[in-house]
Parts: structure tokens; C-alpha cells; sequence
């Protein structure tokens, strides 16, 4: 027989068997506690594992001992064994939590970024802000019950002007420069024509509430206030009983949609062939709330659109019978109402597209 | 019209009434008033001296030193101007005055000597170098007090107010026009005087003919023994502050006789005349005329043409002749004034281009009751300001219809249109004050419209008249009671539809001229035609209608690029024009980096991102799939150019604008597309299909192919379509290689497929079966070997 190791001398010192393999397991327990604290990695914690888990460590050979005990003491012996097993493993297990989150805490520090760099361009591109403007006029007339008519650019002399009672050799012709393509046809210098061929199109037997957007054009040399090429945005309601005062509350709501609730409106007498009373419409100067500034050039009031009844004439010739009917009309250009709201400078501004301008109303 | 404060007032007393509120009221009622300011911008120290002492300056040689006596005391005043001299009468600016344009006159030194004051040119007092031909200082008649106010003996202590006219009211073209209104707005009351006019023995013989519908009245009176001169001080400042320069008495009497009453006049030298006849006929074409201005007119059948009986004195309404002026050597006088058909005056002078304050009143229509009453006023102030003697009798042809108009109104139609409630107390006032005659019968007014205002004719005009006076603005604020629904039209949302994604996915919306240069107006369309041009273009860029909104965009991405922008991405809803229509068409242009990523690689913006964009729009508007077909294109990239289809039909392009076409505009790699908005607008699915998502696992599997080069992706991938139908989820082709272990002319192409049965799960053997089934549709229809 081989001489017993020390171990083994001291463990089958009788009595005590139990007590002491506690005694070996809470020193061996120690000795990882002191292992563990040296552990750098998984490497390290993988070799401290085998060497204090493993077949051949130290736990395993006291196992080993247990077939050599007294039946009664086995027990004892086994679940000494078995919990301190299950003590290591959790000390094990705690460790390699503890490297798996230093290194992800590593790893993340790694990815590290400066938060403020700039992101990438995806940023939305923008719609003019002319048919901005045009959405909104148009959005405020669909919720009165209006629809929106459009017509062709290229007219005729008969529906631009004779049909609104502008014939020719008339001094109001003077008012509106016209680009001319032919004798009879040319480019529209205002969305007018549309009304009357909506007019036609109903065909004078019931009522008319429509507004008519679009581009026109005058004869104009372009500098900062004048445009050859425009947009304008023209209004029409024909019924039995359509009057000046339904006017002048729709042109009100279009003052304050435009120009903010607190605004007002003024009508001053004005002439267009096709209305009769014609007005022009002046709103207050948001720049000094009427008081008078060089915005609104001392008057308090700034001018955005005319307006007035339609005149008989126009119905007449548009199919309507004036002793059934009666109506108004307005017409606003958006690059002024544009040019206000923002106190932009220069109309050719819109026609230009400097990104740097369109990016602003993004 | 201007407007002097001074020469109103003695119409109607504008008493209590600041300048300013007479200016708000007249806006508000009846007329925009364009300016209101002083004739002369100088408050005071403007006074009347004489010069006593007039010797040069020691020590300049353009300067004189002068003594001027200015009442109350003598002053010494270096004086500058050539035409000072002893004994005159000058205006004299003494110091602490602040002369028109902010010029302080102070006591200061000028060479050595003292000066007191500074005698003043007219221009200096602020009056324009259009009304006067004067050099050097203004020297008054010897009559002048001395230590006066010069500005009162000027009669230029007068303000003016600017009228800006609207074409129908020709009534306020005369100062009498204008009483009528002010007396209106403040309900005064109104003097407008008759002339007192003597005639001498001497009968008037001129006989007057007309042979022409142009003229519709015409007045003759002929004046002897005229003194021509300077015109009174008062007139001649009236006239400045209308804006007409002060020329003799004869010319100057014509002039204020026609700003008082809207009726132009005119003088002809009586003794020039070759005939004791005015023969009023239209002229002949291509007959020749000289007008005072100097110039040979060739003149057209329908202008109108007095003459002596054997040759043309005057464009009747338009302007007088060379030959039949009145000049300073002047005695006799034949005095016009004469009625023309506006529509022909208005011809005429725009044919002419010459546009005066007397055609601008016959094109407007002027009062014909007020002619007579024109040349009478005309010939009594010429007798006393020309101390001519009138000769007896007035000589006329007169076609006017005499009689008011009648137009009637009632209350009810008023207020349904005005939408007010006013009261029949309250429209007699504005009848009245307008001095409008009327009878009243159960609240019906018939009002006799005097002829001075031919612009009201209808009751509308009337309603105008009576809401107007009342102020618009006393009207409640209503909207209409018309019931309606309202929407857009399914064009309309698309355009909505096309502005909210295309911005949303980073583009920006252009809005670009639709006239252009007609030589490259084809440049960048599908197809060509006839440009549309306009007869007068407004300038060489702006002359022929486009035939696609690419042009615009292509100026508006150069614009941007000269200005470093690096990103230029953009779209426009603009119009192809034809003779024969106007078809919307959505242009897109995209250059520079696409979601720029700047501090790390960013793709390359290239035909495909332009496409992903297209494709994205495709999807946002739920139209069905397009197919892209390679085609040259002059100014396009060669190969990098296709049309699209959309169920067959051809519904725009795509392509790389040609190098040689954007580098000389500093562009380089731009992407453009066109989509015919019509079509995209027929290919729209009413609404969307359902089907439901499959519970079952596609499958994925990839096919590698060599190819020839020129075999399109798209139409491998519609075999494999074709030929499992039912089973084909998607395809992608996922690679695309050329090059080395290549052979020339052939590509390798790789292609992921999903394969899915909506019934159920796909077995292995069946997608190996599906694949082998494809990969020799492949082989077959395109020659295609898998790798
Ligand atoms: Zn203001």
C-alpha cells in the first residue's frame, strides 16, 4: 500500500471527517478568491477553472476519498464536496461576468463617437414658396366650399378681354401691357378668362364659387417690383343673392389668413371694366399696425388686391341673366402677398431659385 | 391729375379741411391720391428785392457783388448768375431760409466779401427745369414789391395733389371735374362761374365743315389783334403745378382753359389759315403731315385730319401743325375746340406714339356740354390776358345727342347688391351731393345723368356712386350663403402629391419663365415643333413659349453651381407649349451629391439616383411598373439615355445631359428627367388592391449569368417572370461585373430571386425545378450561360 498523503492522514482522523473536509474546502475556496482576484481574462479564468474544477484539481482528488469513508459519513462528506463545487462555480461564473462586461464596456468605449458632427444631408428639398402660398389661399377657399378652376395660359383677345368688357381701343387696355402671340391670340394677363369660361361651362343656370390660380403675364421690364411673368389667384361667386358685404367678409378672411388675425382691411373706390363697383383692397401694415411706417409708406395701409361686383355685362356675356344674378370677383398676385408677408425684396427672387432663398422656406 | 389746392378752392371752399384729410377722404371715396405735397418746398424767407448795385467781384471774375434793397434793409449778395444786373426785381433767399432740396441759405464770406442772402434761379425755389428754359436768376416785372413774399407773388404758396386716375373717369381730368367730386365727398357747395366774354363788331365768318364720323363737334372763334407775351403769374403757376410748362399767353390760356374743363383746345394763326374754312376729314393713307413737334407723320385712313380746305393744319385731337402755330408774331387767332371718337384719337395717337394731355382726354371721352363753354372761357381770357378783340359769333358743327341719360335705380336693388341696409333719406343725400338730378317714385330712383360723367351709365355705375360716398367700409362683413361643396380636382391632388414627395425626398421645387430664347427652345425635349412666338417679344430671352421646364432648371442649376452649391437637386410642374395645346410636364434635374454624407463617402450621383428617385415616385403615387429603354437624344449623354414607358405608352425620358452641353454653363454630370403629368395622371390607380401578406416563407436564391454586354437586366428578369409567374416574389440583380476573367463583350450578372407559393411552403426540389426552368428560358431567349 502507498503511504497515505498527509491529506489523508488528516482527513481519516476519526470524529473529525466532516469538519474537516469543510475546514480543507473553505482554505481551497479562499486560495480561488485569491486566484480569481489575479485573473486578467477568459484565458486566465478558463486555467483557474480546470485547476480548481477540474479532474485534477483538488476537489475532485478529496472526492476521490469519499468510497474510503464510513457508510454513515458519506453523506455528509458528498454534500460538503458538492456545495463547495457549487461555490466555486458561482465564483467562477461571477468572474467571467464580471471580463465579459469589462471587455463589451471596452468594446463600447471603442465606438465612441462625437455626437456633434453634422449628420448626413437628408434634409427635404421644398416646395416654392409661391404654390406654398397658393395651397394655403386655395386650402382656405375649399374649406368656404369653393372649387378651383383652371384655364390655359395662351387666350384669345375675346376671352382675356372683350368677353370683360374690354373691347378693343379701350384706355383700360393701357392698364394691362399684353405679350401678343398673333392678331387674336396672346399670353393671359389675368386668370379672368378662366371665370368666364367657367361661366360658359355652367352654362348661367346655377351658382358659381370658384377661385382660379395661375400663371399670367404683362409686358413689363423686369426689375425688383415689376415681372413679366407672374402668379395670380383670382376669385368668383355668382348667385341670386351674392352682395358687396359677402365680398368684402371673404376678402377679410383672406387678409387674416395671409397676414396674421389681427389684421383689417380698408376698400377704396377703383376701376376694372369687368366689376362694377370695383374696389382696391388695402390691409393694414403689419410692419407698424397701421400707424404709418416705409413700409407702408406713411399710409398706414398697404394695398394687396382688387376686387368688386361683376359687372352685368360680363355676366351677360358669359351667359348669366344680371336681373337673376349677381356676383363678385377679386384677384391678388402671390409674389406681392409673398414679398409682404416675408419682406422680401426683390419679385425676381422667385423666378431666380438661389437655392440659398428657396432652403428658407423649407 | 394734378390737383392745386389754390385754383380747387375757388370752386369749392375747401374751408376746415387740412390738406391731408381732404387727401384720406378722396382715397377713400373716390380716387387714390398718388402724392400731396408743396409746389414749392420752402417755407419762408423767400422775399422780393430789388438790385440797386451791381459790380464784379474783385477777386472772381464770374462773380458779381450786388446791392439789394430787401425793404427792410439793404443787403450786400455775392451773386453767381450771368444775368444779374441793377435796377431788377429778384428773388431773394435770405439767410435761415432752407431752399427746395434742404439747402440753408446762411450770412458767409465768399472771397472776401460779406454776403447777405442769395438771389435765386427758379430752379433753385424747387421748380423743375421742364417749366421753365431760364439760365441764370429769375428776374421779376418791375411792378414787384419789394420786401414781399416772393413765393405768394409767384403764386407758388400752393399745394398739389396728385390724382392716379383710373381710366373711367375722365371727368377728373378738369379742375371742374374735381370740384364736382370734393363737393360730393364734404357736401359743399359748388361755384363754377360762366365766361364774360365781349365780342366786338366784327362777325366771326369761318366756315366749318366736317366730312368725318371722327369728329363729332367742332367750335370755332376767331380772336384779332392779339398781344402775344408771357401769360399772368397766377396761371402760369397753375399750370406748373398741373405739370405743363407755362409757354405764351395764347398757348398758356388753351392749356388752363383745358385743366379747367377736360376740354382741349386748341389755337391756330388765324392769318396762316389759306382759306376762311375748316374742313374736318379723315385722312388719306400713306398722306404725309408735319406736326409743331417737327416731325413728318405718315399718316392712316382712320385718323382725323382738320384742315384749311386745301392742306392739313392739324391731327385732329392728337396735335397741331408746323405751319399754323401760334408764334410771337401772332395776331390773329382761330380757337378750336372740337369733340373726336375716342377709339380713333386712341389709335392714332398710340400708332404715333404720341400720347397728350389732349389725346389722353379724347381717348377718355370728353364732356360734350362743356365745349361751348371751353372756347367761350378760352376767348375771354385771351381778350384779357392777350387784349384781343373777339370777333361775334361761334361757328359749329355739333352731332351729339343732347339730353341726359336716364338710369334708374331702386333702394331694394341697391342694398341687394351692396348688401347693406340703407335708407332712401340717405341715397337722396348722395344724389344730391353729386348734383345728379332724379325723380323719386316708391323708392325708385331715375336719375338724370349730367353729361359730365359719361362713365355712369348702368345702375351698377349708380350702385358705385351711392356705396362709394358712403364708404365702402360701412358695409357689414358677410360671406356668401351659397351652399357648395369644395375640393380639388384629381389634377390638382396629383400635383399636390407629386410637391409633397418630390421634396420630401430632398428636391426643390424651381418656378422658371415661360418665355425663352426661341433658338434652343427644342434643346432639351423628346420631340420638336413649332415654337410658339410672341409678335413683339420683350427681349431675345424672353421670346418664344418653352417646350419643357428642363430649360429653366438646367439655368436654374448653373446659377446655383456659379455659386458654389454643391447639392443641386430639383423639380418643376411647368408646361410644354404648342400652338395646339398646353401639356403639364414634370421636369427633375439632379447634380451633385444626393444625401451627402460630407465627413464619409457618400455614393456617386449618377443616372441610377436619379431613377431611385423616379422609381420612389413611381410607388408614392401607386402607378404601375416603368420600363426604361435606351435611346439617343441630341444633347444627351449617349448611353446614358432612355425613354420611359408606363403600360406601353411613352410617358417621358431620362438621361445625362451631354458633356458638351452643360460644360460651357459651368455644369458638369446633370441628370434630367421629363414625366408627362397627363399621362401620370391617367395611370393612376383609382385605389389601392389588397392581397393578403402570405403566412408561408419565401425562398431565396441566387443565379449567376454571363450575358452579352448589351442584353438590358430588365428583360432577363422578365423571362424569369414569364416564366414563373405565380412564383416570382421579387427580383434583384445584386451584381454587375465586366472586366478581367471576362471575356470581351459578355457581362457576369447575378440575381437573387424570391420564390414563394402563396399556398404553401415551397419545397426544395420544386425551387431547384423553377430555377433550372428559368435560368433555360435564359439561355434560350438570351444566350445566357449560368456561371
Ligand atoms: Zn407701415
Amino acid at each position: 500500500m502507498a503511504v497515505p498523503a498527509p491529506d489523508r492522514a488528516f482527513l481519516f482522523e476519526k470524529g473529525r471527517v466532516s469538519m474537516d473536509v469543510n475546514e480543507r474546502i473553505k482554505a481551497l475556496e479562499e486560495k480561488l478568491i485569491e486566484a480569481l482576484k489575479k485573473v486578467e481574462d477568459h484565458n486566465d479564468l478558463q486555467q483557474t477553472k480546470a485547476e480548481f474544477l477540474g479532474k485534477k484539481a483538488e476537489i475532485s482528488q478529496i472526492m476521490k476519498h469519499m468510497k474510503d469513508l464510513p457508510e454513515e459519513e458519506r453523506p455528509a462528506f458528498g454534500k460538503a464536496i458538492n456545495e463547495g463545487k457549487q461555490r466555486f462555480s458561482e465564483l467562477i461564473e461571477r468572474k467571467r461576468e464580471e471580463i465579459r462586461r469589462r471587455e463589451l464596456d471596452q468594446k463600447l468605449k471603442q465606438e465612441r463617437i462625437d455626437v456633434t458632427l453634422d449628420a448626413p444631408d437628408y434634409t427635404p428639398g421644398s416646395v416654392h414658396i409661391i404654390h406654398r402660398i397658393v395651397e394655403e389661399i386655395e386650402d382656405l377657399f375649399i374649406g368656404m366650399g369653393y372649387r378651383i378652376e383652371e384655364g390655359p395660359e395662351i387666350e384669345t383677345d375675346e376671352y382675356n378681354f372683350e368677353r370683360l368688357n374690354i373691347p378693343k381701343d379701350h384706355p383700360a387696355r393701357d392698364m394691362q401691357d399684353t405679350l401678343y402671340i398673333d392678331g387674336e391670340r396672346l399670353l393671359r394677363t389675368h386668370t379672368s378668362p378662366v371665370q368666364v369660361r367657367t361661366m360658359l361651362r355652367y352654362g348661367g343656370g346655377e351658382p358659381v364659387k370658384i377661385i382660379c390660380p395661375g400663371a399670367v403675364y404683362r409686358r413689363d421690364d423686369d426689375d425688383a417690383t415689376h415681372s413679366h411673368q407672374f402668379y395670380q389667384i383670382e376669385g368668383l361667386v355668382v348667385d341670386e343673392h351674392t352682395t358687396m358685404s359677402d365680398l368684402k367678409g371673404t376678402l377679410l378672411r383672406v387678409a387674416r389668413e395671409m397676414f396674421g388675425s389681427d389684421r383689417e382691411i380698408r376698400l377704396r373706390p377703383s376701376y376694372f371694366p369687368f366689376t362694377e363697383p370695383s374696389v382696391e383692397v388695402d390691409v393694414t401694415c403689419a410692419n407698424c399696425d397701421g400707424d404709418g411706417c416705409g413700409v407702408c409708406k406713411q399710409s398706414g395701409y398697404i394695398e394687396i388686391l382688387g376686387a368688386g361686383m361683376v359687372n352685368n355685362a360680363v355676366l351677360r356675356m358669359s351667359g348669366y341673366d344680371p336681373e337673376r344674378y349677381q356676383g363678385f370677383a377679386f384677384g391678388l398676385g402671390i409674389e406681392r402677398i409673398a414679398m409682404l408677408r416675408y419682406g422680401i425684396e426683390d419679385i425676381r427672387h422667385f423666378y431666380v431659385n438661389d437655392l440659398r432663398f428657396n432652403r428658407q422656406f423649407t | 391729375m394734378k390737383v392745386s389746392l389754390t385754383w380747387l378752392n375757388n370752386y369749392v371752399s375747401l374751408k376746415g379741411i387740412k390738406p391731408e384729410e381732404l387727401s384720406q377722404a378722396i382715397t377713400l371715396r373716390s380716387q387714390e391720391v398718388e402724392d400731396l405735397s408743396p409746389l414749392v418746398d420752402i417755407e419762408e424767407g423767400v422775399t422780393i428785392g430789388e438790385v440797386t448795385g451791381c459790380r464784379p467781384h474783385e477777386e472772381a471774375e464770374k462773380l458779381s457783388v450786388c446791392t439789394v434793397d430787401t425793404g427792410e434793409k439793404k443787403r450786400t449778395i455775392v451773386c453767381g448768375a450771368d444775368n444779374v444786373a441793377e435796377g431788377q426785381k429778384v428773388v431773394v433767399a435770405l439767410p435761415g431760409a432752407v431752399l427746395a432740396g434742404g439747402m440753408e441759405i446762411r450770412e458767409t464770406t465768399i472771397r472776401g466779401v460779406h454776403s447777405e442772402g442769395m438771389i435765386c434761379s427758379l430752379s433753385e425755389l424747387g421748380i423743375d427745369e421742364k417749366y421753365h428754359q431760364e439760365e441764370g436768376i429769375h428776374v421779376l416785372d418791375p411792378a414787384a414789391p419789394i420786401g414781399s413774399d416772393a413765393l405768394e407773388y409767384l403764386a407758388f404758396n400752393d399745394t398739389v395733389l396728385e390724382l392716379d386716375l383710373t381710366p373711367n373717369r375722365a371727368d377728373l381730368l378738369s379742375m371742374h371735374g374735381v370740384a364736382y367730386e370734393v363737393a360730393a365727398i364734404f357736401g359743399r357747395n359748388l361755384s363754377i362761374p360762366d365766361p364774360e366774354l365781349i365780342t366786338s363788331e366784327q362777325a366771326n365768318t369761318v366756315e366749318i365743315e366736317t366730312q368725318t364720323e371722327g369728329c363729332q363737334s367742332y367750335y370755332g372763334r376767331v380772336l384779332e389783334e392779339a398781344t402775344i407775351g408771357p401769360s399772368p403769374r397766377w396761371m402760369q403757376a397753375r399750370l406748373i403745378a398741373a405739370g405743363i410748362r407755362p409757354i405764351n399767353n395764347i398757348v398758356d390760356v388753351t392749356n388752363y382753359v383745358m385743366l379747367e374743363t377736360g376740354q382741349p383746345l386748341h389755337a391756330f394763326d388765324y392769318d396762316a389759315l389759306r382759306s376762311d374754312r375748316i374742313v374736318v376729314r379723315d385722312a388719306r393713307e400713306g398722306e404725309s403731315f408735319v406736326t409743331l413737334d417737327e416731325e413728318a407723320r405718315t399718316l392712316k385712313a382712320g385718323d382725323v385730319l382738320i384742315t384749311d380746305g386745301e392742306r392739313p393744319i392739324a391731327l385732329g385731337g392728337v396735335m397741331g401743325g408746323l405751319d399754323t402755330e401760334v408764334t410771337s408774331s401772332t395776331r390773329s387767332i382761330l380757337l378750336e375746340a372740337a369733340t373726336f371718337d375716342p377709339a380713333r384719337i386712341r389709335r392714332t395717337s398710340s400708332r404715333l406714339d404720341l400720347k397728350s394731355e389732349s389725346s389722353m382726354r379724347f381717348e377718355r371721352g370728353v364732356d360734350p356740354q362743356k365745349t361751348r363753354y371751353a372756347l367761350d372761357r378760352a376767348a375771354a381770357l385771351i381778350a384779357i390776358y392777350a387784349s384781343a378783340a373777339v370777333r361775334d359769333g361761334v361757328q359749329n358743327v355739333d352731332r351729339h345727342a343732347r339730353g341726359p341719360r336716364d338710369v334708374t335705380l331702386s333702394l331694394n336693388t341697391l342694398n341687394k347688391v351692396l348688401g347693406s341696409n340703407y335708407e332712401a333719406p340717405a341715397v337722396r343725400d348722395v344724389f344730391n351731393r353729386l348734383r345728379f338730378p332724379y325723380d323719386e317714385e316708391d323708392e325708385v330712383f331715375t336719375v338724370h345723368v349730367p353729361s359730365r360723367r359719361q362713365d355712369v351709365n348702368t345702375y351698377q355705375d349708380l350702385i358705385e356712386e351711392v356705396g362709394r360716398l358712403m364708404d365702402y367700409n360701412a358695409l357689414p362683413d358677410t360671406l356668401p350663403t351659397t351652399l357648395s361643396i369644395g375640393g380639388l380636382s384629381s389634377r390638382q391632388k396629383l400635383r399636390r402629391h407629386l410637391r409633397r414627395t418630390l421634396s420630401g425626398l430632398g428636391l426643390f421645387e424651381t418656378m422658371t419663365y415661360s418665355l425663352r430664347d426661341v433658338s434652343r427652345i427644342d434643346d432639351l425635349t423628346l420631340e420638336n415643333g413649332k415654337p410658339v412666338e410672341l409678335s413683339k417679344p420683350l427681349s431675345r430671352e424672353h421670346h418664344a413659349l418653352v417646350r419643357t421646364p428642363l430649360h429653366g432648371m438646367v439655368d436654374v442649376a448653373a446659377y446655383n453651381r456659379a455659386r458654389k452649391q454643391e447639392s443641386i437637386h430639383l423639380f418643376e410642374i411647368g408646361k410644354q407649349y404648342t400652338s395646339e395645346a398646353e401639356r403639364e410636364r414634370l421636369g427633375l434635374l439632379m447634380s451633385g451629391p444626393y444625401h451627402h454624407h460630407r465627413w464619409r463617402p457618400t455614393p456617386p450621383t449618377d443616372f441610377f439616383t436619379l431613377k431611385g428617385v423616379i422609381e420612389a415616385l413611381r410607388q408614392a403615387l401607386n402607378l404601375p411598373r416603368f420600363h426604361y429603354e435606351a435611346i439617343t437624344l441630341e444633347n444627351y449623354h449617349p448611353h446614358q439615355t432612355a425613354r420611359i414607358y408606363c403600360k406601353g405608352k411613352s410617358i417621358g425620358h431620362i438621361g445625362k445631359l451631354h458633356p458638351e452641353y452643360v460644360e460651357p454653363q459651368g455644369l458638369e454630370d446633370v441628370y434630367v428627367a421629363e414625366l408627362d403629368i397627363e399621362s401620370l395622371e391617367a395611370l393612376q390607380q383609382e385605389d389601392y388592391t389588397y392581397a393578403p401578406v402570405s403566412p408561408y416563407p419565401g425562398v431565396r436564391r441566387d443565379i449567376a449569368l454571363l450575358v452579352d454586354d448589351d442584353v438590358p437586366a430588365e428583360a432577363l428578369k422578365d423571362s424569369l417572370a414569364s416564366v414563373m409567374p405565380d412564383r416570382l416574389q421579387s427580383s434583384h440583380v445584386f451584381d454587375v461585373y465586366t472586366g478581367e476573367k471576362i471575356e470581351a463583350g459578355k457581362k457576369s450578372i447575378a440575381i437573387r430571386l424570391t420564390l414563394a407559393d402563396p399556398e404553401g411552403t415551397l419545397r426544395s426540389e420544386d425551387v431547384d425545378a423553377l430555377i433550372a426552368e428559368g435560368v433555360e428560358a435564359l439561355s434560350r431567349e438570351h444566350g445566357a450561360q449560368q456561371r
